[in-house]
């Protein structure tokens, strides 16, 4: 049978097809809670045949049965048994059903098995759709007392809170599996956006500086929490360098948005007046006005002019600071010289902040590296930070090596040490080459958390900390 | 549960007269900064008050705990009132000395020392 006949539609089939949907049981595989209800129906009733039923637009379809044939599915939605039985929200008993004008036509009656006697409670959702039935069927006669058929319609309920029971852990399952997946798509855009968002802070490449070997390098602690180092190095017009290394507070979004202000600003800064205290005065009021509601914005920088680019005497630097560590300079006969803009203070934090400058000149074999304290901070094995002590001594080996060469071993050095997963490193090394060496730039990004995305710049990016350093 | 020990522990003490003490303990950093921005809700920023904040046992501060430290002293300043550092030990004290926070900051050796500052003033 293909259509169902007119009378066996319940009024409120549609909302009732939805709710057998809801439950998604149709065409489940066997379940040990319905067999046991077939069991115990047949046990209790003592009928030879118990089904689970329920019922589809054009079918029967069977959940449990017990005493029925193997390979008895379904059957069609005709009159008298199950199909008939939906229609009533009580018990339907049929005792004689081949006397019986309800079932007489119906072909299990009149056939196969034989069926003689029906009884069916149905299983009814909490909003009133009946779903199918529970039933107790015989191939003779019987007769019961309603009150004794009452344990039906308890079977029946049974069913249907283990269809309840058995929805709602769908439900959590698969909630539970969409969150995973929504988390598992959010850490990845967000590692994706904190990766490009890193690699728009930085200049894609160094410039070539007349009589300077430049180096630098980024190393990324956490591919998805950006974290707020950067550096620069450009040319003004009037022939001189600037260049800058800093740290912005906090990770994240937040601090995306203020180290890219802080770059641009500074750029900005210097290209209207380069006096390097004046930069650092227009990028704390830049700051403090961009962030006067709310928590403290603030970053810290060294920002440097370089003047005599290209003569045979070196170069002059002039370098303020606010709030940042102190500068090395590695000089040519293996001297390491602390480089302080002292008392400079945050930028950012007071209106009224006071900056620091110094001044020096890199002759040739001098090296000036500026860090973010991702390098100090840094702890080796036993536990001491890198900026006291280790990192000079260390320094004064590296004296008359190139820019990429300093860069190389600060690397190396950062792969053996400690480091707070939270905290990037930035890394700038202006060298004046020894008369007769030649120059070269570079520039390496790596990102340390083992997920670097293949747009990286560089093949240091696919290498992970963890990793020896090639040598 | 077994736990190890906590990274930060935060505490909140009143003391004679409009003094509230602030002991900060462990380690603070990115991850334990937003307790002890938390732990200053509990802090009365009121006219005249004068919070000190406790670091003998501070072991580590980075910048997100420093923004912290300049948040305590944001509220206290624009409440009237004042912060001060009490036993800042020396890795943090080095980290104030380059940020040039201690030229924002009142420093004293003690809790004691900063108690009893405030109430000469």
């Amino acid at each position: 049978m293909t259509v169902t006949e007119q009378a066996l539609v319940p009024a409120d089939e549609e909302q009732r097809l939805a709710a057998v949907r809801r439950y998604a049981i149709l065409d489940t595989p066997p379940d040990g809670a319905f067999d046991r209800v077939t069991a115990l129906a047949a046990r209790l009733f003592g009928t030879p045949i118990a089904t689970v039923t329920i019922v589809d637009e054009n079918r029967i379809w069977f959940k449990a049965k017990k005493g029925l044939p193997d390979g008895v599915e379904q059957t069609g939605r005709v009159p008298g048994l199950c199909a008939s039985a939906i229609l009533h929200d009580t018990l339907y008993v049929v005792a004689d059903a081949l006397r019986d004008p309800r079932t007489a036509a119906n072909p299990l009656v009149h056939g196969e098995p034989g069926v003689r006697f029906y009884a069916a409670a149905p299983i009814t959702t909490r909003d009133g759709h009946r779903l199918g039935t529970v039933n107790i069927l015989d191939t003779r006669p019987r007769s019961f007392e309603e009150a004794d058929l009452a344990a039906l319609g308890d079977l029946a309920a049974i069913v249907m809170d283990e269809l309840e029971m058995r929805r709602s852990a769908m439900r959590t399952v698969a909630l539970e599996r969409e969150l995973r997946a929504r988390v598992e798509a959010e850490r990845t855009r967000l590692a994706r956006l904190a990766n490009t968002l890193q690699r728009t802070l930085l200049p894609p490449a160094l410039p070539e500086v007349p009589g300077l070997e430049v180096a630098a390098h980024y190393r990324i602690a956490s591919a998805d929490r950006v974290g707020g180092d950067f550096y620069d190095l450009f040319p003004l017009a009037d022939g001189r360098w600037a260049f800058f290394v800093g740290d912005v507070c906090g990770k994240g979004s937040r601090a995306a948005a203020l180290t890219s202000l802080t770059r641009y600003t500074l750029r900005a800064a210097a290209t209207y007046d380069p006096d390097p205290l004046e930069v650092l005065k227009n990028l704390n009021t830049v700051l403090q006005h961009e962030y006067q509601d709310g928590d403290a914005r603030y970053c810290t920088a060294l920002f440097g002019l370089l003047s005599g680019c290209g003569g045979p005497e070196g170069v002059e630097v002039t370098l303020a600071g606010g709030g940042h560590p102190p500068a090395y300079a590695i000089r040519g006969d293996g001297t390491v010289e602390s480089v302080h803009p002292a008392g400079g203070q945050l930028i950012g934090l007071l209106p009224d902040a006071r900056f620091a400058v110094t001044r020096l000149r890199l002759s040739p074999g001098d090296t000036l590296l500026l860090y973010t304290d991702g390098l100090s901070e840094a702890r080796t094995p036993d536990g001491a930070m890198l900026g006291e002590g280790h990192l000079p001594d260390l320094l004064s080996g590296l004296a008359g090596a190139s820019a990429p060469a300093v860069v190389a071993s600060l690397r190396d050095l950062l792969a053996q040490t400690v480091q707070s997963q939270s905290d990037d490193t930035a890394l700038l090394v202006l060298a004046v080459p020894a008369a007769g060496a030649a120059t070269t730039t570079t520039a390496t990004a790596a990102a340390a958390a083992g997920r670097s995305s293949a747009t990286d710049r560089s093949p240091a990016a696919d290498r992970s900390p963890d990793e020896p350093s090639p040598s | 549960m077994n736990r190890a020990l906590p990274e930060l522990t935060v505490a909140v003490h009143r003391e004679r007269g409009n003094a509230v003490r602030v002991t900060v303990a462990g380690d603070l950093d990115y991850n334990t900064a937003p307790e002890l921005r938390r732990a200053l809700d509990d802090v009365p920023f009121t006219p005249g008050v004068h919070v000190v904040l406790d670091l003998s046992a501070l072991t580590f501060c980075d910048s997100s705990g420093i923004t912290v430290l300049v948040a305590a002293h944001r509220l206290a300043t624009d409440a009237g009132g004042s912060v001060s550092l009490a036993a800042v030990p020396p890795a943090v004290a080095r980290i104030f000395g380059i940020t040039g926070l201690d030229q924002v900051f009142t420093l004293h050796p003690t809790v004691e020392d900063a108690l009893s500052a405030d109430r000469e003033r």
